[in-house]
């Protein structure tokens, strides 16, 4: 491939510009900048700014659905609506949130702290984000059509989203949406999986990396392994929704049992894919701010390898009140005990890292203690969950809703959280307001208690979830009301935090480089880092480099030197060329997901035989994609080179040597 | 933002301190013994799973009030006290302790070791009815609809007529209210013939799931007689909320009683003293109007809802008007009620919606949701969308057969189908 793109396409001593559609784009601004981006700092920042976005979607879904629930027997909204907010809430937080916001700080941060200068596939980089934008627009299309938003809930139970069910467009949506966040999801895995394992710095040994690299492996691993159940699952309901076929048609044998099977061989590791990157971020939050290495960091990192591992063999805890029989429910009870272990484990080397530390409570700290508060609450509502005969009365209640809230506003949110005020002076070269930063996690952490603390007892007192209403003689008037005001104070606590962090990004402090005095080798680039990352690619000698690199000055200075003369020598930096075509692919595929999903299949008698809009639509989205890629491919995968001048800035670019 | 130090260092925990306290304040203020709540265990399957449920609450605020010591402490002592603290010498770096991490490991293990055993015990016990009590067990299939549930009483059998015309035994079934024998363990096979539901009675046992083509049951025993609440707790579509169900636990007399009263075909009133004849046309303006999802029940059933029940059993002593009940029996065909509803000695044998021979002795209609009485009944019948939002009634009935009710049909039907008891 390389040679056909050398000879082919670009000619010796000929610029960029190429023959027609194979020019690789150059722009490093405007609309075309962003399109054609493969940087991966850029596409780390379109993930963030997508997933803020949406958390503001799901945020509003959930205020509706907090008022219906504000008194019993409500009329605020009507069941069908209400339907469609409990779904979109968890559809939009679960895929368009919390996965977008990890894949922001993988993307940004990981390249940056193994010493990198970007991920192992850029193009493809890109290419997972515009499908997951994608995927984001076709599950949130329902909204403006007639046929709803998807209503069947988060997990989309068979039989409910068959055909016979749900008629309408609304799951078709929902499937193929979901279908394409994964198809994004696995293609960025794949990408870090590559980088983490092939692009690391020399002496960047993996027990030397930092925790958050080794928790994006894990996730990554996770999500590779994991998707192909949902996928499965998918298009077995695609085809029965499509051409009849009967996985979970119940008329002709079909089994709903194996979509909750298949879900939750996906569902339960898509949990860890959630938490174990907040759990990378607290883990290079509390060093830093305790100023002192982590407490274990061997056993933290076993213990999110155990994690991920377990996390494959306790899906059926979803399902105890499935009829498994005793023998299955008694292995997946034990199971998810024994998961309960390493999970413990990490809390208490956490809790370790701070002891005899000098702890500073900027923001990014009481976000990170608040996580450890919140998540050992959530920890063990689980735990209680795994006592499965007390499941039986808890599952399908509020009690499991305060459980999952707990682990992922407490846990999951608080360290994103952390996270986004943590790398702002990295990313953005400001700093965060530390008033208004406090401001915003007290209310935060004030709202967030006040909204879920109460669950647990609604739930305990026998409330059911995803009812849109209740009567008044139940007991849960005083709870569910208490909820829906914590709820308002929650909005306001995020709505200050995004108000800030808006701020912030136009007017904020400027700030110096490693106002953390921190130990990761990110902090060892200008606030923001330049495109190319690194001047020289450093050479790392211990875990926590550069808290090293500023303890050893001299060494330092000395390597560098060497190693930018050699790199120089070699040609220079060399740079990804950026590329229009992951773009292009993207948009064939939202045209053939809306064929596929959108568009009513062909009235017999207008279109006679298999032809009509719908199939027409559908190839032609599939064509753009095709076309798309094939030209991604004969593109090549050269790049140009730069060199600097002394102070980084850009001496010259060089387009000449191709390769 | 420049403070003194006293105030900095007070108002960091002034508001950890107003967040706890408020959390555990307002717990106390929840009612823990409502018509659901798990708290009030009425059976030894509830009661277990309670049981087991404190002993992992226990469990649990162990290690909370442990660890979360531990962290607290740590917050506090090893705090930067001030601007010269935090640019001094970072501390010792140390990395870890090993025999730290291998106790509190096992630590971990223990405690969880002490929620397993009865957490695998649990799961035998509440599986199903224990082998000394087999012999005793009453067997009840319930099956879930969008949105109510089916009861067949299998060890009963009643006179009905078969699709052909004939009389045959079959056991009867009722919906939405499970009367059981107290004492007793019921055995309860579940089954659904659309989505999934789930089968709630938190007060007597935890839920099972009634999934099409599997075939799940659950035990449960009521300890004495008693009315109680359940729900459906599986989403199961746009009234799942509003699917709910009572079960009403007798002494053996009383529970014989009823089921002598089941089998009997449909009550007929005919002219008495206590009968009013000839009345004149009932004033509909008497019938409430309600808005959508207003409140089903009133205060004064919750005092005493088994007594309430209980009242439902007998005919009212006057009221009754035998030609309005007749009407109401002749509509309740001409608008083709009969071909959903089976009300046995009328022949009126449909079975796709609840059973309504004896629906006026029941204390609850619309699966649990409003009271049996005159005016929720007219409410149910006048609107069912307003109450159950997409019904099979509304859609398959009344939307696609363009049935129109009259008022004077609506009071004739709520007077034939109260006289059913």
């Amino acid at each position: 491939m390389e040679a056909l793109a050398k000879t082919d396409f670009l000619a010796k001593g000929e610029q960029a510009a190429k023959p027609l559609v194979l020019w690789r784009p150059t722009a490093k601004t405007g609309l075309m900048g962003w399109l054609t981006t493969v940087d991966h700092k850029k596409i780390g920042f379109l993930y963030g700014i997508s997933a803020l976005f949406f958390f503001i979607f799901g945020g509003f879904e959930a205020l509706l659905i907090r008022i219906q629930l504000a008194v019993p027997n409500n009329s605020f909204l009507t069941s069908a609506q209400y339907s469609e907010m409990f779904t979109m809430h968890g559809t939009t937080m679960i895929f368009l949130v919390v996965m977008p916001m990890g894949a922001a700080f993988f993307n940004f941060i990981m390249p940056l702290q193994i010493g990198a200068r970007d991920v192992a596939f850029p193009r493809l980089n890109a290419f997972s984000f515009w499908t997951f934008l994608v995927g984001a627009i076709i599950v949130n299309l329902g909204w403006f059509m007639k046929d709803g938003a998807p209503d069947a809930g988060w997990f989309g139970y068979a039989p409910l989203t068959t055909r016979h069910f749900s008629p309408t467009h609304a799951i078709d949506m929902w499937v193929m949406g979901l279908q394409l966040l994964g198809v994004a999801s696995i293609a960025a895995a794949l990408n870090f999986i590559v980088t983490i394992i092939n692009l690391r710095a020399p002496g960047m040994t993996m027990m030397r990396l930092p925790v958050f690299t080794w928790m994006t492996l894990f996730t990554s691993f996770l999500i590779v392994l994991s998707f192909p159940a949902i996928t499965i699952a998918l298009i077995e309901i695609m085809m029965d929704r499509l051409f009849g076929t009967n996985f979970f048609e119940v008329s002709n044998g079909g089994l709903p049992i194996l979509w909750q099977h298949l879900f939750w061989i996906f569902g339960h590791p898509e949990v860890y894919i959630l938490i174990l990157p907040a759990m990378g971020i607290i883990s290079e939050i509390l060093p830093t701010f305790s100023r002192k290495p982590l407490f274990g960091y061997p056993i933290v990192v076993f213990s999110g390898a155990s994690i991920g591992f377990l996390g494959f063999g306790v899906w059926s805890h979803h399902m105890f009140t499935t009829g498994m029989g005793t023998t299955a429910t008694a292995a997946f009870a034990l199971m998810t005990m024994a998961i309960a272990v390493p999970t413990g484990v990490k809390i208490f080397n956490w809790i370790g890292t701070l002891w005899n530390g000098h702890l500073t409570m900027r923001t990014p700290m009481m976000f990170a203690i608040g996580f450890l508060w919140m998540f050992m609450i959530g920890g063990l509502s689980g735990v209680m969950h795994s006592a499965a005969p007390s499941d039986a009365e808890q599952h399908g209640s509020y009690f499991i809703v305060a459980h999952f809230h707990y682990v992922l506003i407490g846990g999951s949110l608080f360290a994103l959280f952390a996270g986004i005020h943590y790398w702002f002076p990295l990313m953005f070269g400001r700093r965060v307001s530390e008033f208004w930063g406090k401001a915003s996690f007290w209310l935060v952490f004030i709202g967030f208690n006040v909204t879920f603390f109460p669950m647990h007892f609604l739930g305990m007192e026998g409330m059911p979830r995803r009812t849109f209403t209740y009567d008044g003689d139940m007991g849960w008037n005083v709870g569910n009301l208490i909820s829906t005001v914590g709820a308002f104070i929650l909005a306001i606590g995020v709505a200050v935090y995004f108000v800030t962090m808006i701020y912030t990004f136009f007017k904020g402090e400027v700030t110096t480089k490693d106002p953390w005095d921190a130990r990761t080798l990110e902090w060892s680039l200008p606030n923001p880092p330049p495109e190319y990352n690194f001047r020289v690619i450093p050479t790392v000698h211990a875990r926590d480099g550069w808290w090293y690199e500023k303890r050893h000055k001299g060494e330092i200075a000395k390597e560098e030197a060497e190693h930018a003369k050699a790199e120089d020598s070699h040609g220079g930096i060399h740079m990804p060329f950026q590329s229009i075509y992951p773009f292009l692919a993207s948009v064939g595929i939202l045209v053939g997901a809306i064929g596929v999903a959108v568009i009513d299949p062909a009235n017999t008698t207008q279109y006679p035989g298999f032809w009509g809009p719908k199939v027409a639509v559908t190839i032609l989205g599939g064509l753009i994609m095709f076309v798309s890629i094939v030209l991604w491919a004969l593109e090549g995968n050269d790049g140009y080179h730069i060199h600097l001048n002394e102070d980084g800035s850009i001496k010259s670019e060089d387009f000449h040597s191709g390769h | 933002m420049f403070l003194p130090k006293y105030i900095t260092k007070f108002s960091r925990w002034i508001g950890t301190a107003a967040a706890l306290a408020g959390i555990v304040l307002l717990s106390g203020c929840f009612w823990l013994d409502g018509p659901q709540s798990t708290f009030d265990p009425s059976g030894p399957v509830a009661r277990r799973q309670m049981d087991l449920f404190y002993t992992t609450c226990w469990v649990s605020l162990v290690i909370f009030v442990v660890v979360g010591s531990v962290l607290a402490y740590a917050m506090i002592k090893f705090r930067a006290r001030g601007e010269a603290d935090e640019h001094a010498e970072p501390p010792e770096q140390a990395h870890g302790n090993p025999l730290v991490e291998i106790s509190l490991i096992g630590a971990s293990v223990l405690s969880l070791v002490i929620i397993a055993i009865p957490t695998l015990s649990g799961i035998w016990y509440s599986f199903d009815v224990p082998v000394e009590d087999k012999a005793d067990t009453y067997e009840i299939t319930a099956t879930g609809y969008q949105w109510w549930f089916k009861f067949d009483y299998l060890s009963e059998t009643a006179q009905t007529l078969d699709p052909s015309g004939k009389l045959v035994n079959a056991p009867f079934s009722t919906a939405n209210e499970l009367v059981i024998p107290a004492g007793r363990p019921i055995h309860i096979n579940l089954r659904t013939v659309d989505v999934i539901h789930s089968f709630w009675i938190p007060k007597l046992a935890g839920k099972v799931d009634m999934m099409p083509n599997r075939g799940n049951h659950l035990w449960l025993r009521s300890d004495k007689p008693g009315y109680f609440w359940g729900q459906c707790a599986e989403f199961c579509g746009e009234s799942h909320a509003v699917m709910r169900f009572r079960v009403i636990a007798l002494g053996p007399k009383e529970f014989n009683d009823w089921v002598n009263a089941q089998m009997a075909p449909a009550r007929k009133v005919t002219l008495t003293a206590g009968t009013d004849a000839g009345q004149a046309k009932a004033q509909f303006a008497e019938y409430r109007a309600f808005r959508r999802n207003e409140a089903g029940y009133s205060n004064t059933f919750d005092v005493s809802p088994l007594d309430a029940w209980r009242a439902k059993q007998v005919p009212p002593a006057t009221g009754e008007n035998p030609a309005l009940i007749q009407k109401g029996r002749e509509l309740f065909a001409a608008k083709t009620c009969s071909s959903c509803h089976t009300v046995r000695g009328d022949g009126y044998i449909g079975v796709v919606g609840p059973e309504l021979t004896h629906v006026g002795a029941r204390s609850t209609i619309a699966a649990g949701l409003l009271e049996n009485d005159r005016d929720e009944l007219h409410r149910w019948i006048h609107a069912p969308n307003e109450v159950k939002p997409g019904n099979t009634m509304w859609v398959a009935g009344y939307l696609a057969n363009g049935i129109k009710l009259t008022p004077e049909d609506e009071d004739a039907l709520v007077n034939y189908l109260q006289s059913l008891k």
